[in-house]
């Protein structure tokens, strides 16, 4: 024995009889003293058990292969592992005495090899209700490339990059280090690495309770009487109609199913191929490290992303489908589950405010227009213009420069002007630009929001060149300056040693550096505020996208669903386990020789707000950490280019409930054809059914059980 | 004196399993009792009240519609029994010194302020945190949560994926502080037990003396030194 201190765990489920009849404990026996019961049969004998357990009599008419419980379990067999309610009855030293009844809410055990006992109680999850309990929270993203859309570096965000790397890599280090600490390796014991197997047993434990309870009367003796002559008419009656009805049935699905079913697969197929060369348009780069047009466009990784769940549900679809093959107790698909319909009612919610979205566009559209193009020539032409006349004619008692800001004034308002020229001759076009985007948000309200941030990307693209031009305008005075005031001092930077270096001038060198130095120093203050307001506008429109990004991921990610299940039915979405000891002084038996029990509650944590929230949490993070750095603030303090937010960072939240991967045509045809062999089963099984329901005649029946 | 030092209790109904709970409660004697209800019986009509004002303010902005009239009480546990009763509030004293207060202040201050008094009255009095040590299973830590609306947070760490609980010291303000952690196997961060309270070093201590023995079989020599 492994067990040195005699420490005897049980778990026992919260729905185990409170009668104080004699009874059976059946249960797995994951080591010596480590036992975990799953039912109590009552009214029938210990070694009958014991025997059916063996031959697996009490497992008969289980609607899928047992072994796989076995497996799942990790035990190669079901034991009796005790009696309850029998004091006086002999048992093995590793076998419990149980005592249960009305009276007591806490089974009391004795064991003869036990010094201490743990039991732990626990309320059996519902499989058919999808509930289950684990140690580690439920994933809702499908986490396996999650973390590779992370970590793809793009060329922009390098440097943010390494700098976590670095982070990351010092923390490791410190982790490396604290394992120095632990002097003494304890070695695992069996029942410190039964946990696992454990969870999976109370998983399957109320199937395979239902099972046994079932079969409970194959043990006992009783004897069947035949059949009366009145039954028997009945029974055969009934098994005419069965037949009549078996043989439409078998009509419908040999005929008409197959025909409907491969029709339907045709259609999907042609549907896959057409989304298939849509995404390749749209995935299209002209050399690799290109952008492609859904790295552009918020519209075209709006259809990107669409096309991609359609192409992704029917593999899910599937996938999930198989679960109808296995026992419900096999818990590894329901993550899948949550995620399918989660994407479903999702676009579903989309499509539904969609409708009402763009109807009511369409309704409008010639107000909605009118309005969007007063706001358009309101704020990003005539405010533009009525600034920069202002930052010509000395902002707030500011005494620039006059010819500079006049110069860079008119530059930029001829800009203005010929642009809003441009725009002006777009104007008749824009109802029917509303009336499409309306059109389009029947494909869901994601739509139009997407086609909105486009449009507004491309209508303030005068914006977007103007701070690029005073970007570069400023930050080359910048490096001027910076250079000239090296000179100043008489320095110099050294490219090489990359540090500053004395250095002798000449005196006309000295006399015209210093010369333009001050000039340009002079001109600074103009240039700077031509800038910031231009800076001051980008950051306002970079602000909008966000907003209507956020927006964006708020209708193609929520987790709508996990959060309906989370307040309809917490168990569906386990977090964990948590064990919460009970006070045992109340239920301590007057019977002296007890052995030091302590009683524990195992219940099943769920899955915490946070957590269902958490890619939020990571997206949010990713935002600040990007916009909110100190490099970014001297990004704009410098000049320099202020690299807006990768694409793909912003939509990790998205594609985390898409696989890295998609699925080929091949494949998809491959998952949809193979199916058939399992739908083609059911005549078989109906045939079953009916040689079943032929058998009961006979006595002792054999049925076939269906869902 | 609702509450005192942080101290220890431990429950150990078997050798194989025991908690700690270290908490700022007192033990419950009569008077303290008293205080606790008298306590609750004043957050209760701060709370009300608080409502009552709200509800002025709602009840003198244009949104509001009149509350029907019910000629006898509904039966109790009804939306129409909430409307009664505010029927019956609205023109009683208290009722009308809170339309008075809600039509002087601006609803810019009203706001913020009752969701502030309102958090202040859901707050806990105590704070308790337990370990929790069961052989041959893992620890579980819990930290009872900062207002009545939500439950003790825990956490279990199964015995495999514990690499070692150790005493550590850290600088906390002006002061040096013991405390307790876990080191879980694969995980970057270290768990504290007792984050919010960290009790003094004679507890942590012997929580650490009572988790080590109780959690490994007795077999496995003696305890290293801690870190």
């Amino acid at each position: 024995m492994p067990e040195h201190d005699g420490l005897m765990r049980v778990f026992w489920p919260l729905d185990a009889p409170r009668t104080d009849s004699p009874g059976i404990i059946v249960g797995w026996r994951n080591s010596g003293l480590d036992v975990f019961v799953v039912a109590i049969l009552e009214d029938v004998d210990a070694r009958n058990v014991e025997n059916a357990l063996k031959i697996g009599t009490l497992f008969r008419n289980a609607s899928h292969p047992i072994e796989r419980i076995y497996q799942l379990c990790g035990q190669s067999s079901m034991h009796v592992l005790g009696l309850a309610n029998t004091p006086e009855a002999d048992v093995e030293p590793l076998q419990m005495h149980a005592t249960t009844g009305p009276g007591l809410r806490e089974p009391q055990i004795s064991c003869a090899r036990a010094a201490t006992i743990q039991i732990i109680m626990f309320e059996r999850p519902l499989p058919n209700r999808m509930q289950y309990i684990s140690l580690d929270p439920i994933s809702l993203a499908l986490g396996d490339q999650a973390e590779k859309t992370v970590h793809a570096p793009g060329s922009v965000d390098a440097e943010e990059e390494k700098e976590e790397m670095r982070n990351k890599e010092r923390k490791r280090a410190l982790v490396e280090k604290l394992k120095l600490h632990t002097v003494i390796k304890h070695p695992r014991s069996q029942k410190e690495l039964a946990l696992s197997r454990i969870v999976n047993q109370i998983n399957c434990s109320w199937e395979l309770h239902k099972l046994l309870q079932q079969n409970i009367s194959l043990v006992g003796t009783r004897s069947r009487r035949s059949l009366s002559v009145s039954e028997r008419v009945v029974e055969s009656a009934t098994s005419m109609r069965d037949f009549v009805v078996m043989a439409i049935l078998q009509l419908i699905t040999v005929y008409i199913y197959p025909t409907v079913r491969r029709a339907f697969i045709i259609g999907l197929l042609g549907h896959r191929v057409a989304a298939e060369a849509l995404l390749l348009v749209l995935e299209w780069r002209a050399r690799p490290d290109y952008a492609a047009l859904k790295d552009i466009s918020a519209t075209a990784q709006q259809v990107e992303i669409r096309l991609q769940q359609f192409c992704y549900w029917p593999m899910q679809y599937v996938t999930l489908r198989k679960r109808k093959d296995d026992w419900e107790s096999v818990t590894t698909s329901h993550a899948d589950y949550i995620r399918f319909y989660n994407s479903l009612w999702l676009v579903a919610n989309d499509v539904i405010i969609g409708i009402a979205l763009g109807s009511y566009i369409i309704d409008n559209s010639a107000w909605v227009a009118e309005s969007i193009s007063g706001v358009l020539s309101t704020y990003s032409i005539a405010a533009l213009q009525r600034t920069i006349s202002w930052l010509m004619d000395w902002p707030a008692g500011l005494k620039l420069n006059n010819e500079l800001a006049a110069f860079l004034g008119d530059l930029f308002l001829w800009v203005i002007d010929h642009w809003s020229s441009c725009i002006e001759t777009l104007r008749p076009a824009l109802p029917h630009l509303i009336w499409f985007i309306g059109f389009s948000s029947f494909a869901g309200a994601s739509m139009p929001i997407a086609v909105f941030s486009d449009l507004v990307s491309i209508l303030t693209i005068h914006i977007y060149s103007f701070y690029m031009a005073s970007a570069r305008i400023f930050n080359w005075q910048y490096t001027i300056l910076i250079s000239l005031f090296q000179l100043f001092r008489g320095k110099k930077h050294n490219v090489l040693r990359k540090r500053i270096d004395s250095c002798d001038y000449d005196l006309d060198q000295l006399l015209l550096g210093t010369i333009l130095f001050t000039l340009l120093f002079f001109l600074l203050p103009t240039v700077v505020v031509f800038y910031l307001t231009f800076a001051c506008s980008r950051m306002a429109i970079i602000c909008l996208k966000a907003i209507l990004d956020t927006l964006l991921a708020c209708l193609n990610h929520f987790p709508l669903f996990a959060l309906m299940l989370r307040i309809k039915d917490s168990q569906r979405l386990p977090g964990g386990i948590r064990f919460e000891l009970r006070d045992t002084q109340q239920f301590a038996s007057p019977s002296d020789n007890a052995l030091p029990t302590s009683y524990i509650y195992l219940k099943s944590v769920p899955l915490t707000f946070r957590a269902m929230f958490q890619q939020y949490f990571q997206l949010g993070h990713r935002i600040r950490n990007h916009y909110l750095s100190p490099r970014v603030l001297w990004c704009l303090a410098t000049g320099q280019f202020v690299p807006p937010i990768h694409r793909k960072n912003l939509y990790s939240l998205q594609y985390s409930m898409l696989p890295a991967r998609r699925a080929g045509i091949w494949d998809m045809w491959n998952a949809l054809v193979k199916t058939p062999p399992k739908q083609k089963q059911k005549p078989s099984g109906w045939e079953g059914r009916a040689n079943g329901n032929g058998r009961r005649l006979n006595g002792n029946g054999r049925r076939y059980m269906h869902h | 004196m609702l509450t005192t030092q942080p101290h220890l209790r431990t429950r150990r109904p078997s050798p194989t399993t025991v908690e700690y709970t270290v908490s700022t409660s007192p033990d419950l004697t009569l008077p303290l009792r008293l205080l606790l209800l008298t306590n609750f019986v004043l957050r209760t009509i701060i709370g009300l009240s608080v409502l009552l004002l709200l509800y002025s303010k709602f009840a003198l902005s244009s949104f509001s519609s009149p509350i029907p009239t019910y000629p006898q009480p509904p039966a109790f546990f009804t939306t129409d029994y909430v409307w009664f009763l505010i029927h019956k509030i609205t023109p009683s004293k208290p009722g009308l010194l809170a339309a008075r207060l809600a039509s002087h202040i601006p609803l810019v201050v009203l706001l913020p302020s009752s969701l502030l008094i309102l958090y202040t009255i859901l707050l806990r009095i105590h704070t308790t945190e337990s370990l929790l040590v069961l052989r041959g299973l893992g620890i579980q830590t819990s930290t009872s949560s900062e207002t009545y609306l939500s439950t003790a947070t825990t956490r279990f760490i199964p015995t495999d994926k514990i690499q070692d609980i150790l005493v550590n010291e850290a600088f906390r303000g002006f002061e040096v502080r013991y405390y307790l952690v876990v080191v879980v196997e694969g995980e970057e961060d270290v768990v504290v037990v007792f984050p919010r309270l960290l009790p003094r070093r004679q507890i942590v201590e012997s929580v650490w003396r009572g988790a080590r023995a109780c959690l490994y079989e007795p077999h496995g020599g003696k305890d290293g030194g801690k870190g």
